[in-house]
């Protein structure tokens, strides 16, 4: 077990780009920390554990389970819409329920369920924006029997956490029925064009409705509301039945981590349904950023404020952030960056194929092989699993480090890029 | 799809077939081919039927020469149309030429068409307002007088009209017909649906009906007495098989019987007189007939036959009726003697048990009536009614109940008792006198079925331990397997829990089950669990009484308020419209969210026949272990008369028949293999080895060493782990590990060496 642990630490700084070196000193920190200074539930690797048909533990190879994972993930992403030319909803209009029920109050997960919803909520808003810069997100927050809506929909991710994290407490039944009402009324003041949706982070194992629940399902399909829910300890019927009725998903988190993936798989926008948003064009403003040195008086902090800041091209008033909408005029304020980056849901890096690697393969011996990307020596590292990836395009390899890092982060493949490089070049001389 | 087995081909109406299936088919294809009868456990949701009705059908197919024609017994109707729903599914994919008839038979009230029969509320009294419309003696009546002044039906004329034409002229075009399928049918065609099916079992290659009617020799002796040998009997959910052999041959006698039955007395002496006064020949003619000792009327027309003799067939006597109860008064007066001993007996003050041959010497001395002429009263009874031409026969049901007593008794002298007990054991104040005549021996009315068809097939989810039930119905089995399910996840979860959350243990042992802290460990099970499951969940107790004291405590203890703020709270009754409307409220609350608790009763109607799957029930509790009322005279003397001639023990047959009482409650919770559900048992005894090993294999091997003996904390856990797991997606065909779903191609590729992993 000792070596295998060496070996895979081995793997993992032989993988990681110049960057993350930093992030690796940290992880490597925590992994540095004396056994009792760990919290005791936060790692039971004891759970872990797995029995092959003798009875005899199984070594644990995290590194590749973790990649498998990930390739599965991607793989799923690519299969569905592949069939057919997909269109994204990339203006998104999202609510995002929190159950702040009683069960919520539970310790099952470290230290309490609400405190890793609200921590996985924050990283999420987060990640949304990312993703999503056209997008606007809002808060319910189901407790005591009612639902009640924390912040009106809005394009800042700041101030919606600020909100959240002012909401520490549980208590009450949680009703799913009055969250969907809530949101329906609210959902259905936006433009034509944006997405509805709605997604719920659900802690308890019922719901305590005043009245019959189908009739408001029926009421959010109509309104084409996309309706996902993320369970924290069981799978629910009547939660199944709302995501398969309006089309959202339903995910039930093992784990800590494992909520926060799911929760972040909601993040990249889902395929849009042609009928649910009318095509439509826009008007958008592309603000200036304020000279330094500038004192002007900001619309969203309401005080006079010195340098930095954005200026609507319509109105002329100072935002602090984008995206936003403007305070006055109810512009939708962008930068091109954004625009461009939402460009990548459109065209995705198509899924890396793996390539066994034959440890036999004399070949392969003569021409040490290196990852594209980082320049790492792709040579045999002892286990027989999937060891890298090849571009289908352009035929070059890369290591696994760099497979996540171009599909979840880049969005272009090198190897592709560099060749385009290379013919226009050709194409000048 | 289409595979070889041995040398049969097989038609299949699925595109792929779980192994286990396949297994089975072969198991049951080799009992056919050695002309035995055999005895197979499997799974529930493992698609036994569908196994079952395609390897019969393609056997008969492959052998033209010698057909078999296929029984199939069912124990309620709503399993009858799933079966036949199953058949229907299989036509298609049968060679297109071949011409397969296949139907189901109910009782009347299931059958019959016309509104004014239908109105009837109970089976007895449709039985009988048909037979006041169609009775031969009412038609005649009808066809003298000008019409419409005496009341026929329609439906049975039109049929009749059509029959006379030969059996060809209401034969059905070839396909599967279920209950709907002939009342539609009946309704088009203006023919009577019931008659029509009677007619037609006949010439059908499948035939779907209820046990009773190849079990009870009442039944038995009208409905299959045509039956040939070239027939394979299937009966399905056959774990209680025992029992309702035993129901069938078992009497029981109560005051009101007893009035009642002096009330029909008096009716009929009226009714004689009356015919005394009009029609004396027909009396004459009946007497001269029992003289030829014809205690039946010859072949009677359909419509008139009504119960056989209770006796099986090869004990029945041929001979000519005793000289002193032809004459009607004689026997109406050996009756009310019969009547006027018995009521007597049952104003005992202590319980009686006695053997029928005491009990016949006693009815000789104090009434003066013989063992024969007890012997020849239901015939007899049967006879003087036809004569007397009593149509309304619902109301003589008392009278009926004591001849078939009175058969009953001087015809068997093993293998029954009598008892008499004053009052029930539980309510000692109240006093409530019967007197039982209980069959011990279920082996007594499956015999004939044995002796007289081909192959018998016992099939059920829960026949463990296998090698009990040739022991107990006394026959040999050419084979008796059981089967696992191959599944592609861990999707049932059996666990034993032995200690409450304060680590004492817990159980409804006798000296036990009143002490509070176990109530109180129960309830905190109880409490934890519907907090971290969602949905539903099922529990079962041991018996009424038992789930009314914890009830009770739980609601003083404010255990059932805490378990309503998570789930509402449903309770099964013995009445059956409340707990009707229980299940449909418990179902509603499931469906919307809210969540719910069922607590039913080990036995009752709700663990045998209701399927709680899917998000219906997600966790069976199991408190405690469902032995019977060990107390009972009835249960003593079926252990002592177990004991004495199978040899099996008392104990034995306890354990054996709560565990598998206890095995159908918690089988209750998983239908298919894309369901899942957990099952608790809650009770220290079920750790025991000579408890657990009786339950079934499927059970068994899912069940853990690690979760034989868990406190209520880490049952907790186990539970969240097990549904956490389960809520994640998964693969159906199994991917890449164990197969789990055969296709065609599989199936040609297989050998025996590969079953064996199975």
């Amino acid at each position: 077990m000792a070596a295998k642990n060496g070996d895979e630490k081995r793997i993992r700084r032989d993988g990681a780009g110049g960057d993350e070196d930093e992030e690796e000193e940290e992880e490597n920190e925590e992994v540095m920390m004396e056994a009792w200074e760990r919290a005791y539930a936060d790692e039971r690797s004891w759970e872990s554990l797995q029995e092959d048909e003798s009875g005899l533990l199984r070594p644990l190879d995290t590194a590749s389970i973790l990649h498998a994972h990930y390739r599965r993930r991607l793989l799923r992403r690519a299969s569905a819409p592949a069939s057919s030319r997909i269109q994204k909803g990339l203006i998104r209009y999202l609510y995002l329920v929190i159950d702040l029920s009683r069960a919520a109050s539970e310790t099952d997960y470290r230290p309490s369920r609400m405190a890793v919803v609200l921590k996985g909520a924050e990283t999420f808003i987060r990640e949304f924006f990312d993703q999503n810069p056209l997008s606007h997100i809002g808060l319910v927050i189901i407790k005591d029997g009612v639902a009640q809506r924390l912040t009106d929909l809005g394009g800042t991710p700041d101030s919606q956490i600020k909100a959240l994290m002012a909401k520490r407490e549980c208590s009450g039944d949680a009703s799913l029925q009055n969250a969907l009402e809530l949101v329906c009324d609210y959902l259905g003041q936006v433009p034509s064009y944006g997405h509805r949706e709605v997604l719920i982070l659900y802690s308890s194992l019922n719901t305590c409705d005043p009245r019959d629940i189908m009739e408001t399902i029926e009421k959010c399909k109509k309104d084409k509301i996309r309706c996902s829910v993320v369970g924290l300890s069981a799978e629910i019927y009547i939660c199944k039945y709302i995501c398969e009725e309006t089309g959202g998903s339903y995910t039930v988190a093992l784990d800590e981590s494992h909520f926060k993936e799911l929760l972040l798989e909601h993040a990249p926008p889902p395929a849009a349904i042609a009928e649910y948003a009318a095509a439509n064009l826009i008007k958008m403003g592309f603000p200036q950023r304020g000279a330094d040195g500038v004192i002007a008086i900001c619309s969203c902090h309401k005080e006079a404020k010195v340098g930095g800041g954005y200026t609507c091209p319509r109105c002329k008033a100072r935002v602090c952030e984008l995206p936003t909408e403007c305070r006055l005029c109810g512009l939708t304020l962008v930068s091109s960056p954004h625009l461009a980056r939402s460009y990548h849901h459109l065209f995705p890096v198509t899924p890396f194929n793996e390539v066994t690697s034959m440890p036999l393969n004399k070949t392969l011996r003569k021409t040490p092989q290196a990852c594209f990307g980082c320049q790492q020596s792709l040579g045999n590292q002892g286990s027989n699993s999937v060891l890298y990836v090849s571009c289908g395009k352009c035929n070059q390899l890369f290591c696994l480090d760099c497979d996540i890092y171009i599909h979840e982060s880049l969005h272009n493949c090198p190897g592709c890029e560099s060749q385009r490089e290379s013919r226009s070049y050709d194409a000048k001389a | 799809m289409k595979f070889q087995i041995e040398d049969v081909t097989v038609y299949f109406p699925y595109d792929h077939i779980y192994p286990e299936q396949y297994q089975y088919m072969l198991e049951l294809k080799r009992a056919l081919d050695a002309r035995g009868h055999c005895l197979l456990e499997m799974p529930t949701g493992t698609g036994k039927t569908a196994a079952l009705l395609s390897l019969i059908t393609s056997y008969s197919l492959a052998h033209p020469s010698n057909p078999l024609k296929l029984l199939y017994c069912t124990r309620t109707v709503h399993e009858m149309e799933k079966t036949l729903a199953e058949l229907r599914r299989l036509l298609p994919y049968l060679p297109p030429q071949t011409r397969l008839l296949a139907l189901g038979l109910s009782s009347r009230k299931n059958l019959c068409v016309n509104p004014a029969a239908l109105s009837s509320p109970s089976r007895d009294s449709v039985d009988s307002a048909c037979r006041r419309l169609t009775a031969s003696w009412v038609r005649s009546l009808a066809a003298e007088r000008p019409p419409g002044a005496i009341e026929t039906c329609s439906f049975f004329e039109a049929f009749d009209q059509a029959a006379s034409g030969g059996p060809d002229a209401v034969m059905l075009p070839p396909g599967v017909y279920t209950l709907q399928d002939l009342r539609a049918i009946g309704r088009e065609k203006g023919w009577c649906p019931y008659f029509l099916a009677r007619q037609l079992i006949r010439y059908a290659n499948v035939v779907v009906y209820s046990y009773q009617y190849l079990l009870d020799p009442k039944v038995a002796g009208v409905i299959s007495r045509e039956m040939q040998r070239e027939c394979v009997v299937v009966f399905d959910e056959a774990h209680n098989i025992d029992n309702v052999c035993i129901e069938a041959l078992s009497v029981s006698v109560r005051k009101q019987t007893l009035d009642g039955a002096t009330r029909n007395l008096n009716r009929i002496s009226q009714e004689i007189d009356r015919f005394k006064a009009t029609d004396a020949g027909k009396l004459r003619a009946e007497y001269n007939r029992l003289v030829e000792g014809l205690a039946q009327r010859g072949n009677l027309p359909m419509t008139d036959s009504w119960l056989a003799n209770p006796a099986l067939p090869d004990d029945i006597l041929k001979e000519a009726v005793p000289g002193n109860i032809r004459k009607a008064e004689h026997f109406l007066s050996v009756l009310r003697r019969l009547v006027q001993y018995l009521k007597g007996r049952l104003q005992t003050e202590h319980v009686e048990t006695e053997v029928p041959v005491a009990f016949v010497a006693s009815v000789n001395s104090h009434a003066g009536i013989d063992q024969k002429m007890l012997k020849f009263c239901y015939d007899r009874l049967h006879s003087l009614m036809l004569t007397l031409e009593i149509t309304d026969t619902d109301d003589f049901l008392h009278i009926q109940t004591i001849c078939d007593f009175a058969t009953l008794v001087s015809t068997y002298t093993r293998g029954f008792s009598i008892i008499i007990e004053p009052f029930d054991e539980r309510m000692p104040h109240i006093p409530d006198p019967v007197l039982q005549l209980s069959c011990h021996d279920a082996s007594l009315a499956i015999n004939p079925v044995f002796d007289r068809f081909q192959s018998v097939v016992i099939t059920s989810g829960t026949l463990s331990p296998i090698d009990l039930y040739p022991r107990l119905l006394n026959f040999n089995p050419v084979i008796s397997r059981s089967f696992t399910m191959s599944l592609t996840r861990e999707c049932i979860c059996p666990m034993v829990l032995t200690r409450g959350s304060d680590q004492l243990p817990v159980s409804t042992k006798f000296d036990m089950r009143s002490d509070p802290g176990v109530v109180r460990n129960y309830g905190r099970l109880l409490l934890e669990m519907v907090a971290a499951i969602p949905d539903g969940i099922v529990c079962f107790f041991v018996s009424y009484s038992y789930m009314d004291g914890i009830v009770n405590s739980w609601n003083e203890m404010g255990i059932l308020q805490d378990v309503m703020q998570h789930k509402l709270v449903f309770i099964e009754t013995q009445d059956v419209v409340e707990t009707t409307l229980a299940l449909d409220n418990y179902r509603k609350a499931c469906d919307c969210g809210r969540g719910a608790v069922f607590f039913s009763v080990a036995r009752g109607k709700v663990a045998e026949g209701i399927d709680f799957d899917r998000h219906y029930g997600r966790l069976v509790i199991m408190f405690g272990v469902p032995f019977q009322y060990t107390l009972s005279r009835i249960l003593l003397a079926r252990l002592e008369y177990l004991r004495d001639t199978f040899q099996i023990k008392e104990g034995d047959f306890l354990t054996f028949d709560a565990l598998r009482q206890a095995a159908q409650c918690v089988g209750r919770v998983i239908r298919s293999k894309a369901d899942y559900g957990m099952m608790i048992f809650a009770d220290k005894r079920y750790s025991r080895h000579d408890k657990r090993s009786k339950l079934p294999g499927w059970i068994l091997s899912h069940l853990r060493d690690a979760h034989l003996n868990l406190s209520t904390d880490m049952a907790l856990h186990i539970a969240r782990e097990f549904l956490r797991r389960m809520a994640q997606p998964y693969d159906k065909t199994g991917g890449t590990g164990k197969k789990t779903l055969l296709s065609q191609e599989d199936l040609e590729n297989l050998t025996d060496a590969t079953l064996e992993m199975f």
